[in-house]
């Protein structure tokens, strides 16, 4: 299956599927297919994420967030430093698409 | 590389996000406006709360024609949260100087869209906007006009009943 890294960061790696139309994101244990919708919807989820929360034991007692992706086919439980990472890969992923033009953190 | 992400998505993320920020903004001013006509039908002021009726709608078709826009430029689309919606008025200059408020916010918000469009080189959103900006000046217009009937009417003896059935003027 011949794809194209769009994006990598520490933990994760952003793929683009020319033949199937299609992009990929390499989470490590698992890796999933999206569509651009797919894709937007994850950038959403991730950045709403209040990462400060993570660092208040009263906001977010374990450190940890679960992502439930591409209708709810996926599950992820992700630590503070797995949700940076991610939405570092998120923002500069849409930069490498030519979607976004920031260059530093968004937040939706 | 083929370019599957521009050709799925024709503005960009930025844009989006504002956008989505604008469809909240549009749903809180169609929910504040049912809350001003709720306030009018409790008050006698009947005429002023047919008005207040469609201006909710009026909100509501604003935040549909951005929706639709999203879909259409393959974005994504955020049904918005709304919440705080004030529902006490001191009297009825009250709840059309808090329109004129409300649509002056909406007019800046919608401007600042534009410049960021503009900045972005998103050709796009910023055509898409022309036509709430003129929207926002007849809005703001008409908002002012009512204001100035009032100031004109003022509210001693039969004045605020007299400035109820003029605000019928203004119902299309």
């Amino acid at each position: 299956m011949p794809m194209n890294v769009v994006y990598q960061s520490t933990y994760y790696t952003l793929y683009q599927s020319v033949k199937e139309r299609c992009f990929y994101v390499d989470f490590g244990q698992k890796l999933v297919r999206m569509s651009l919708c797919q894709l937007l919807s994850l950038r959403h989820k991730v950045l709403s994420i209040s990462i400060e929360d993570h660092f208040d034991g009263d906001l977010n007692k374990h450190g940890f967030e679960v992502l439930m992706l591409c209708n709810k086919e996926h599950l992820l439980v992700l630590n503070t430093l797995e949700i940076l990472d991610l939405k570092h890969m998120v923002e500069q992923g849409f930069v490498a698409m030519g979607l976004s033009e920031e260059r530093e953190a968004v937040t939706v | 590389m083929k370019d599957i992400a521009r050709q799925s998505m024709s503005i960009k993320v930025e844009s989006m996000d504002l956008l989505n920020g604008q469809i909240k903004m549009e749903a809180h001013a169609s929910a504040t406006y049912l809350a001003m006509a709720s306030w009018c039908e409790q008050n006698g002021f009947f005429t002023s709360a047919k008005f207040f009726y469609k201006q909710a709608e009026e909100e509501r078709g604003h935040m549909m024609k951005i929706f639709e826009f999203l879909i259409d430029t393959g974005g994504n689309p955020l049904s918005p949260e709304i919440t705080g919606i004030n529902h006490d008025y001191s009297s009825i200059v009250d709840v059309f100087e808090s329109t004129l408020e409300h649509e002056v916010a909406v007019t800046k918000s919608i401007h600042n869209i534009v410049k960021k469009a503009r900045e972005l080189g998103d050709i796009a959103t910023e055509r898409f906007l022309d036509w709430f900006v003129l929207e926002q000046v007849e809005e703001e217009n008409t908002i002012r006009d009512i204001l100035d009937m009032i100031e004109v009417t003022g509210t001693e003896g039969v004045g605020l009943q007299m400035i109820d059935n003029q605000v019928g003027n203004w119902i299309e």
